[in-house]
């Protein structure tokens, strides 16, 4: 009785041998498919806010408004390194956007809304430390009326005059979820921001800064390169005023700004990008003008920070 | 019940003394103070008369008429948004620098089954499904305008749609029953840039013709005399076959062929919108406009051809007002000329009889997912190819806010649908009229009847059981699609409108074997 039991656990054993081995092949080349996510990091300031990404704060008067026209370009937003440090895949090698904005100002309130339109996105499909890519394949062609997540907008002034040494203020967006994950233009969820604002003007210079919360709920870690939940903003913009003829005004100067996840506070999934500016303004009438050019390079190229970009706005604004 | 007696109504007060002045939106610019309700008894006579003919010529003969996609005029005493900026003094409305509209309609149609002694006939897959079917779509849009530099005007427009077609959106022609559905598009609300583009208008003098503010439409005075250009991203209907007497489709007419001509193959992707540019002249109550646009890539679906030079779709457009009588009245006449990638009926066929293994089923290019072996394929046959077609249009008002319109259109029909509907020769006549004869002005009624017919190389394609865009049951008994429309939309609260639709769809996909089809439509329309 005792012989059958262990020749009936002989052949179990066997049998399970022989059913984890022919499996074997299929387990070690399993690998877990990354999806998409909205890659974009570049995330504007209202229309009429002047720098691209801080805020100047210079919202007053009676009823007013902007509207913004903002394209850019980004070499190599998605980049994966494999865990020997040498692999390098860049899913996402190129994007370039249109972004349209409208604003409606009041006193110190301002309401915005902002479509972004992706015109490309293009990389390479591969694996990266078992995780398996597919780069998007985007182009204004095949998606000639694509928004990719729009978003709403409320900022307010809450101390300081435009002009003064120091402003500060608060805004909030809300993103709403809109084309396709595998495109790399959306989370296909809600997000929203909560900006802490900083701005002033001191004679010929002039600074903005901000702090703020991402509100992410994508986690797909540990997926490299994916959203790891909610994230904490930062950036700081300074630069120099020059006054030229006939109410032209160019400011010259950088930004930076970037982006770490909570998870990982400062640890590995951290952005950081430098965009050197210039801002051509036609001001001091009830309608002006700006137009806006920069042109940037990753300080940290990690976690969707592209490796260089080229930005190019257009804000006409004012009020009564 | 209710319509007739309503529009009994209406032929009885066509000269109603007590009448409001102007009603359809168009009609009322730059000339607020006219009455159209001081006709002498001739006249109303004559009115009624007209109006008469017209009702029995509907009843007995079964046509149609038609509207488009391109939102109206908003009148200064309609709610909205801009209006109430201004009445606060924050708005200057009649010379804009800015405004923004907008709207959002909810349509939900139901058919209940209907004969039909095939469906989707040897793997064919275009059948109207003769079961009970319900349908809707939701919309919102917002538009954006805005003053960008002397005589030049910039247009943003935002869309969000969610749909559920009947069968797939198959089995259809020209009498889809809710002009809002796309080709493309699902039940999960789906936001798309629908137009951006530029318009720049150069005075040519003559006097000043005040334009309202409205959606697509800064608030502003041009010259009669103009040269106005477009370019970018629109829908052509915005430009080309406007809508008659300028009611709102989303408070008009319910069915596709009221938009335009069905036999109107304009080049626009799934959505009915294309990229290009539109030259109007504008000579007093003269215009003249020519357009060249963007087709798809391959027909009826999202992706657009871009190679404006090699493939493209060309329009041309004169237009003329006139008074008859005192009634405001309009004729337009539209040709069309398409160079697209697209197959010819004749040559699919040609392909399949000298080898049958060029069939529906196995297509090596883009087809629609027909299974039929036993059937031609345009997928064999498509190269460049050119479409043309040629149409007129005219309304006329023929009391106080009572008009009558048609519009018929001779495509030559040789080659498939590439972007709006199937058919190849198209009418439609109508009447809408505004309720102030029972003192309810916003309120809108309608009756139309549209037909839609393929030429007989069509018809020998589709009995051949091959499909074309959404028609093709396999099998064909081919006669004229017909729709009769009737309708009535009632405003209410200020800003919305809540219609009741009927529509009785006869050979539904040009077959006469199947159908009739009944659709009951109720639909829910705000604006802002």
């Amino acid at each position: 009785m005792a012989s059958f039991e262990s020749h009936r656990r002989c052949v179990r054993a066997l049998l399970a041998g022989f059913v984890l081995l022919s499996f074997w092949p299929s387990l070690a080349d399993a690998q877990e498919q990354a999806d998409g996510f909205a890659i974009e990091r570049l995330y504007q300031s209202a229309p009429g806010a002047g720098w691209f990404v801080m805020d100047d704060l210079d919202i007053s008067g009676r009823l007013g408004g902007a509207i913004s026209l903002t394209s850019g370009y980004a070499r190599n937003p998605l980049v994966i390194t494999g865990p020997d440090g040498k692999q390098k895949l860049a899913v996402v090698s190129e994007e370039a956007f249109v972004d349209f904005g409208a604003a409606i100002t009041h006193d110190r309130f301002r309401g915005y809304i902002d479509f972004p339109v992706p015109l490309v996105l293009s990389g390479a499909s591969g694996t990266v430390g078992g995780y398996q890519f597919t780069a998007p394949s985007l182009s204004f062609g095949t998606s000639p009326d694509t928004v990719s997540d729009p978003r709403v907008g409320f900022d307010i002034r809450l101390l300081g005059e435009p002009g003064g040494l120091l402003r500060l203020g608060a805004g909030a967006q809300l993103i709403f979820p809109n084309g396709n994950r595998a495109d790399y233009v959306t989370d296909d969820k809600y997000r929203a921001m909560f900006r802490f604002l900083a701005a002033g003007d001191a004679g010929k210079f002039t600074y903005a800064g901000q702090l703020g919360v991402h509100v992410r709920t994508l986690n797909d870690a540990p997926v490299p390169g994916s959203p790891n939940g909610s994230e904490f903003l930062y950036g700081i913009s300074g630069g120099r005023r020059f006054a030229g003829s006939n109410g032209w005004t160019f400011v010259a100067g950088p930004e930076i700004f970037g982006e770490t996840a909570f998870h990982a506070f400062f640890s590995g999934e951290t952005g950081t990008e430098a965009l050197l500016t210039g801002r051509l303004e036609h001001t001091f009438t009830s309608r002006n003008l700006r137009i806006k050019l920069g042109v940037g390079h990753a300080l940290v190229q990690d976690f969707g920070a592209a490796q260089w970009r080229v930005v190019f706005g257009v804000e006409v604004f004012g009020h009564k | 019940m209710r319509f007739w007696s309503l529009l009994l109504a209406v032929v009885r007060c066509v000269n109603c003394p007590e009448r409001r002045a102007t009603v359809f939106n168009g009609y009322s610019r730059g000339v607020p103070d006219r009455s159209l309700g001081q006709a002498n008894p001739a006249r109303v006579l004559l009115a009624r008369s007209t109006l008469r003919v017209l009702v029995s010529f509907l009843l007995l003969w079964s046509f149609a008429s038609a509207q488009n996609g391109t939102p109206a005029p908003r009148p200064d005493d309609e709610f909205s948004f801009m209006q109430r900026l201004a009445d606060k003094g924050f708005h200057d409305i009649e010379n804009e620098s800015w405004n923004a509209y907008g709207q959002f309609t909810y349509i939900s149609s139901w058919k209940p089954s209907f004969d039909a002694p095939y469906t989707n006939l040897n793997g064919s897959i275009n059948s109207l499904l003769p079961t009970a079917e319900r349908s809707f779509t939701g919309t919102a849009t917002l538009y954006l305008g805005v003053r960008l530099w002397r005589g030049a005007e910039g247009y943003l427009v935002p869309e969000l749609i969610s749909e559920r077609p009947f069968s797939q959106l198959r089995g259809l022609g020209g009498a889809i029953q809710n002009f809002e559905l796309q080709k493309t598009g699902g039940e999960t609300p789906q936001l798309y840039r629908s137009r951006i583009f530029i318009k720049q208008t150069f005075a040519l003098g003559g006097k000043s013709v005040v334009e309202e503010s409205g959606p697509l439409q800064l608030g502003t005075h041009y010259d009669s005399r103009r040269i106005v250009l477009v370019a970018g991203n629109f829908s052509i209907l915005d430009f080309f076959d406007t809508n008659a007497f300028d009611v709102d489709p989303r408070d008009g007419f319910l069915g596709l062929g009221f938009m335009t001509y069905g036999a109107y193959d304009f080049a626009s992707d799934a959505r009915g919108y294309s990229y290009g540019g539109v030259a109007q002249f504008f000579w007093d109550d003269w215009a003249v406009r020519v357009g060249r646009i963007t087709p798809p890539k391959e027909p009826n679906q999202l992706p657009v051809d871009f190679r404006l030079f090699k493939y493209y779709g060309d329009q041309m457009e004169a237009e003329h007002k006139h008074k008859i009588r005192g009634q405001e009245g309009m004729v337009r006449v539209l040709a069309f000329r398409n160079r697209e990638d697209m197959g010819r009926f004749s040559d699919a066929i040609a392909a399949f009889e000298a080898n049958p293994n060029e069939n529906a089923a196995t297509c090596t290019g883009f087809n629609y997912g027909s299974q039929n072996a036993d059937a031609p394929d345009l997928c064999w046959a498509r190269k460049s190819n050119v479409k043309k077609g040629i149409g007129g249009f005219a309304e006329q008002y023929i009391g106080h806010d009572i008009g009558v319109f048609g519009r018929a259109m001779y495509a030559d029909g040789q080659t498939e649908v590439d972007a709006y509907t199937s058919d190849d020769r198209s009418a439609t006549v109508g009447l809408l009229a505004k309720g102030s004869s029972w003192s309810r002005p916003k309120d809108v009624v309608g009756i139309g009847t549209n037909a839609g017919w393929i030429s007989s190389m069509h018809a020998k394609y589709l009995g051949m059981g091959g499909v074309d865009g959404f028609v093709g049951d396999g099998a064909i008994t081919a006669a004229s699609e017909r729709s009769l429309d009737l309708f009535y939309s009632a405003h209410f609260r200020a800003v919305y409108w809540l219609t009741g639709d009927y529509q009785h769809i006869t050979n539904p996909g040009f077959n006469s074997a199947r159908g009739p089809v009944n659709v009951f439509t109720v639909r829910i329309h705000g604006q802002f």
